[in-house]
């Protein structure tokens, strides 16, 4: 892992960006309460965005209106407009699961699903496309090289997906979640139940498949967003406060309260 | 950036088209299935109804017959196709009482042995062999019922209570007459037993919800295992115990093979409990099969119509305490 | 101070006495009671009680035809109550939750786990036999389905309550649809659990009697057809219980003995398998 806190890597210049997702005048309610305010923002392709903020200030419930994760539960609502490629994701008709084949998650804690690893990446793959055996083992194969997993499971494929440690859990569901190809993946706070030698390995995944995947992380650890995101977006009490280039946000921020929380004086 | 950019041995991805397409197919399934579950839910509300709806109209014409008087009437003769529910309707209640007065201080002190007591290891072996024996099917109790308890209440135990409490002045009618060895509290005392386990089983799962922390509280400041237990653990547990004891009234006054073989069978209501008698589920055990249709056949679904309805209040109460015991866990 | 602590140490002594005088009492009861039924089903057991039919007093008899219509019945309601019995549990676990529907159907469901068999015998007796005009292992089968179903609604959601979430909602964001999330995942991880509620459902099924009364019937020959009357174990103990002639009375018991013993197998294997899996 090369980069050093405080020193996060230059984005490219924002000209160079073409939006992927944007999010305009997006409002959210939990019932009756008012989780997301006016909430605006792109996520740009091929570029890793990190949206930081203290407990309850709405990252985690932005991240699921993305994928429309939040559709599960009711009395959930979302206002306002997403848009994936320029369709508006928040439309009634929209086909949900073939969203979110284009809109992967991972999730805070590893959640492998009870079946071989080999199944655990087969399975998703399965719903869109009838492959036969080879290719689907060199697309198993890849997936599992893609997220270095290769050559820890190479000889244990049949075994439950249960049995490896929680690093490797949450690497098998990013194999998983990359096995369809999503065009945008969403990671939850992927490394806040690992070890500090599985974060590394996942940070350093995160830097490999930016560029190829849009990519939003949402996490509790300002170091971390430091060092994965080209992008950050500052939230605060469910509105956006600030967001811009990491390295601006970092160094300096607009916003007194952006500067009060990067700084470590809340949250 | 599309799906199709990423190089694999395998060559290239689905495209979105693809996906719709395969998502499409699995949309009749994925809809099927969710009707298929609510069917069936739907199929668990209509078997309720079902039963109530089939049994009343299979009692309608021995209640128009008999009206009001059906239920206090003691008369069961099928020659003169007079029936009245009374005699079944007492037996059932009497048995369902004695069983509970013996079940429900026994079921208790066991539960409270078993939470309280007991040494540790042992718990969970005691309480895994009480709740086997809560499964055992009912016709085992009334076959031990009739072989050898009954042969026991004739010779000691009938003889002994007729001696005793029989001459006693204001009580002494419920112990009178012959000990004939089958009866009601041959009945009630089979059907204690045969409740005892799922009493036992039930109230130490209640007793089990007390925090231990509230318990160990009470002992830390002296309190004996009876304080614990009189202070603690029934009142906070008070709900679901009742909820518990309701539980197995419901299963009380609906079994049939406990009782069918040792009451007697009788169909003319006594006053002693040592006299032979019948419950309903006894009665349509053992008449429903030579019933003649019309009036008869009528008279026992009317009898299982009304233990239908006189279980479902039970159990009703019952689940709804239970319930409120587990808002409160 | 004494006083007072004597008093309640004596008053602890009287109330925890009885306790244990409760558990020596209804252990004893009920060991009795299965001491005399090992007693005397072992005493009867031979090879003809597995090999020969039900036969008249005087005739060398067994208990084949029994068994083969209790297994018969049993796979019949099984057959009919399991499929119920778990898509009402998944519906109430995974689409209905706290919908008005779920709610009514949860509370009539805990009403039929403890409704009288014999009540439900007397609707499947409205319901098939008398329309058909004649008694039916298939009627038979129907009613033990009615008592078995709901056991296994009740397994079945509250082993479906137990899969997180976040298992939900990672498969849901494959774009797995609700249904292939449910059998494929969710089933998959408790299905230990959703097993252990069709074997206790079975236990149940294996030993009731009342509900067969007046719909299998019995039948003292050797029957497959399901469309016809047909033994099985508790019918022909009711049966020979009551008769007055002692191979009879032996042979009840000997019945009595393999049902008891078919039943705990089935608790204990359903016992054994949850607590495996609440251990991986």
């Amino acid at each position: 892992m090369s980069n050093e806190v405080n020193a996060p890597r230059p984005a490219k210049p924002p000209s160079a960006n073409k939006d992927k997702v944007i999010v305009r005048g997006l409002n959210f309610y939990y019932g009756e309460n008012h989780a997301l305010k006016e909430v605006t923002l792109s996520l740009f392709e091929g570029q890793v965005t990190a949206f930081i903020g203290p407990s309850g200030c709405g990252k985690s419930t932005l991240l699921r209106v993305l994928n429309r994760m939040y559709d599960l539960y009711p009395g959930q609502r979302a206002e306002g407009e997403v848009l994936l490629d320029g369709e508006n994701i928040l439309s009634k008709g929209l086909d949900l699961n073939l969203l979110r084949s284009r809109v992967g998650m991972v999730f805070q804690k590893p959640t492998p699903f009870p079946m071989t690893i080999y199944d655990n990446i087969a399975f998703g793959v399965r719903l869109y496309e009838k492959l036969p055996k080879s290719e689907m083992d060199g697309r198993v194969e890849s997936s599992l090289k893609r997220t270095a997993l290769w050559n820890e499971v190479k000889d244990k494929l049949n075994a439950s997906g249960l049995s490896l440690s929680g690093g490797q859990q949450q690497r098998l569901c990013i194999a998983r979640t990359v096995a369809i190809s999503p065009e945008v993946i969403l990671f939850d706070e992927p490394t806040s139940a690992l070890d500090p030698i599985s974060t590394a390995k996942i940070e350093e995944l995160l830097d490999e498949l930016s560029g190829e995947y849009t990519i939003a992380i949402v996490t509790h650890n300002m170091q971390q967003a430091a060092r994965v995101s080209h992008y950050t977006a500052f939230m605060y009490l469910g509105e956006m406060v600030e967001f811009n280039e990491t390295n601006t946000v970092f160094t300096s921020p607009r916003d007194k309260r952006t500067q009060d929380y990067v700084t470590g004086r809340f949250g | 950036m599309t799906a199709t950019a990423i190089q694999t041995p395998s060559g290239t991805h689905a495209s979105a088209m693809d996906r719709a397409r395969a998502l499409g197919r699995l949309k009749f399934s994925d809809s099927g299935f969710r009707l298929m579950t609510m069917a069936s839910a739907l199929i668990v509300l209509i078997l309720l109804l079902g039963v109530a709806i089939a049994l009343f109209f299979g009692a309608w014409p021995a209640f128009h017959e008999f009206g009001i008087n059906f239920f206090f009437s003691d008369a069961w003769s099928p020659p003169k196709e007079q029936f009245g529910a009374a005699t079944a309707i007492y037996g059932t209640l009497v048995t369902s009482l004695i069983a509970m007065l013996i079940a429900v201080p026994v079921g208790l002190g066991i539960a409270v042995f078993l939470t309280e007591l007991c040494w540790l290891p042992l718990r969970r072996p005691i309480g895994i062999a009480i709740e086997l024996l809560a499964g055992i099917p009912s016709i085992i109790y009334g076959i031990w019922g009739v072989y050898y308890f009954r042969p026991v209440m004739q010779s000691y135990i009938q003889p002994f209570l007729i001696n005793t409490l029989g001459n006693l002045p204001g009580i002494g009618f419920l112990f009178a007459g012959p000990p004939f060895g089958y009866g009601v509290l041959t009945a009630g005392l089979v059907l204690a037993l045969m409740i005892l386990p799922f009493i036992t089983a039930v109230s130490r799962d209640v007793f089990d919800t007390v925090p231990t922390v509230l318990k160990e509280a009470a002992y830390g400041v002296g309190a004996t295992t009876f304080e614990v237990v009189g202070n603690i653990v029934i009142p906070y547990t008070r709900v679901g115990v009742i909820g518990g004891v309701m539980l197995a009234l419901g299963r009380a006054l609906g079994e049939t093979m406990a009782v069918t073989f040792v009451i007697g069978n009788a169909t003319k209501i006594q006053t002693s409990i040592l006299a032979q008698g019948t419950t309903i589920s006894a009665m349509i055990a053992n008449q429903f099969a030579d019933a003649d249709p019309g009036l008869f056949t009528s008279s026992l679904l009317a009898l299982g119509f009304i233990l239908f309805v006189i279980t479902f209040l039970v159990l009703a109460v019952a689940r709804w305490m239970l319930s409120r015991l587990e808002l409160k866990a | 101070m004494a006083g007072l602590y004597s008093g309640r140490k004596r008053r602890n002594i009287v109330w925890t006495g009885l306790a244990y005088a409760a558990t020596v009492l209804g252990l004893t009861m009920l060991m009795i009671i299965l001491a005399t039924l090992i007693w005397n089903g072992f005493g009867g057991l031979s090879l003809d009680v597995f090999t020969k039919n039900t036969a008249p007093p005087g005739v060398v008899g067994g208990l084949l035809n029994s068994i083969v219509g209790s297994i018969i019945t049993t796979v019949i309601g099984l057959a009919i109550g399991a499929p119920l019995g778990i898509l009402a549990g998944t519906y109430l676990a995974e689409y209905g939750r706290n919908t008005r529907l779920a709610v009514v159907v949860r509370f009539i469901n805990d009403i039929l786990l403890s409704a009288p068999s014999i009540v439900i015998g007397l609707f499947i007796y409205e319901l098939l036999v008398v329309p058909v005009g004649h008694f039916s292992a298939l009627a038979g089968g129907v009613a033990l389905a009615v008592l078995g179903a709901p056991i296994m609604v009740r397994t079945t959601e509250d082993m479906l309550n137990l899969v997180p979430n976040t298992l939900r909602e990672a498969a849901s964001a494959l774009g797995m649809p609700r249904s292939l999330v449910i059998r494929h995942v969710a089933y998959r991880a408790v299905r230990s659990g959703i097993i252990t509620g069709v074997l206790l459902a079975i236990a149940r099924m294996t030993g009731e009697t009342a509900p067969l009364i007046f719909t299998a019937l019995g039948n003292s020959l050797f029957s497959l057809d399901p469309r016809g009357p047909m033994s099985s174990l508790p019918l022909i103990i009711y049966e020979f219980a009551r008769s007055p002639y002692a191979e009879q009375q032996k042979l009840a018991w000997t019945g009595a003995l393999i049902l008891t013993f078919a039943v705990l197998a089935l608790s204990i294997s359903a016992r054994a398998l949850s607590a495996s899996s609440k251990q991986s």
